[in-house]
């Protein structure tokens, strides 16, 4: 169990939050691949383990994680087993509270512009499911 | 009766860009040159940014790199827009023929910038265009899915990357695999 009362392990049903800091990674069909796409320096997607909390605390966490100098548009949604059918995984991570990363992106220092692709085709695959949240 | 003229998709337009944005001129004369080239583009991308669909699509891309300029703009810690991008992707916009849809803009965290043709959420055709001359892409077309590179020089779209984009919004067979 972990600080936050939370599993260690992030069940397949469990919903995981994406902040959205930017307009341009949502539109009126849902979420863009680029907002999954992996952080540069670890490789990694930032998230948050929503679950049946109300909105109002995953605006909290928002406000802690994100920070009042970013614009928050909203969150994309995604059950961790979507993140899992395309061969990523969602791992718990803290501190702080509920926040997990999603990991084993396609890596690869022999050719990063087909790695690029490789990430945006399973970004695209995740955000295919998410639920975006307007704030 | 008169037609419409866009300068932009005049021939050549292209290559003058290309001049006016991405030259190392060293002479004199070169330098010259470049300027009076950069003043016709800038004159023309005003023009068409009050008339014409790909110039508010330039707009778009300025935009986007303004709001980007700053690291960490996703309090996670992403690179912010790099101009090479920008020259790349208006490049891009010029390029596209005039009887495609033009893209929606995104950021993405390593400072490129996403260029999204989306009918549905499983029916789309998204492209990274970065500082290099490769251009990443991908796409969703119902259950069918995949990935590649192509270079773009500036001027002329890859022909895998026009038939991508065609096929996801025209309904065509895409394949735009590689090859």
């Amino acid at each position: 169990m972990l600080a936050s009362g939370l599993a260690d392990t992030v069940d397949n049903e469990e919903d995981l939050a994406r902040f959205l800091t930017s307009s341009g990674h949502f539109n009126a069909a849902g979420a863009k691949p680029a907002a999954f796409l992996p952080n540069a320096k670890n490789g990694e997607t930032s998230v948050f383990r929503h679950g049946s909390h109300p909105p109002a605390s995953l605006w909290q966490i928002a406000n802690d994680h994100v920070g009042a100098a970013r614009t928050l548009h909203g969150a994309a949604i995604v059950k961790a087993k979507h993140v899992r059918s395309v061969l990523l995984d969602a791992v718990a991570q803290e501190p702080p509270p509920r926040h997990a990363n999603i990991v084993n992106w396609p890596s690869s220092q022999a050719d990063p512009d087909m790695t690029k692709a490789a990430q945006k085709e399973r970004a695209a695959l995740i955000a295919q499911h998410a639920e975006v949240l307007r704030r | 009766m008169l037609e419409a003229f866009s300068i932009e998709s005049a021939p050549g337009f292209a290559a003058l860009h290309s001049l006016a944005r991405e030259g190392s001129a060293v002479s004199t004369e070169a330098q010259t040159l470049r300027q009076a080239a950069s003043d016709v583009v800038d004159r023309v991308e005003r023009s068409e940014a009050l008339f014409g669909g790909k110039g508010a699509a330039i707009s778009q891309i300025w935009a986007l790199a303004n709001d980007h300029a700053e690291p960490d703009w996703d309090g996670n810690g992403a690179y912010p827009i790099h101009r090479l991008a920008v020259f790349k992707a208006t490049a891009f916009i010029r390029a596209l023929p005039d009887d495609l849809p033009l893209p929606e803009f995104a950021p993405e965290p390593d400072g490129s910038i996403s260029l999204d043709w989306i009918v549905s959420r499983n029916r789309l055709f998204s492209m990274s265009v970065g500082t290099n001359d490769r251009l990443a892409y991908a796409w969703l077309d119902g259950a069918d899915k995949g990935h590649a590179v192509a270079r773009f020089d500036g001027v002329r779209v890859p022909t895998r990357i026009l038939s991508g984009i065609e096929g996801i919004m025209k309904g065509k067979d895409a394949g735009v695999g590689p090859r």
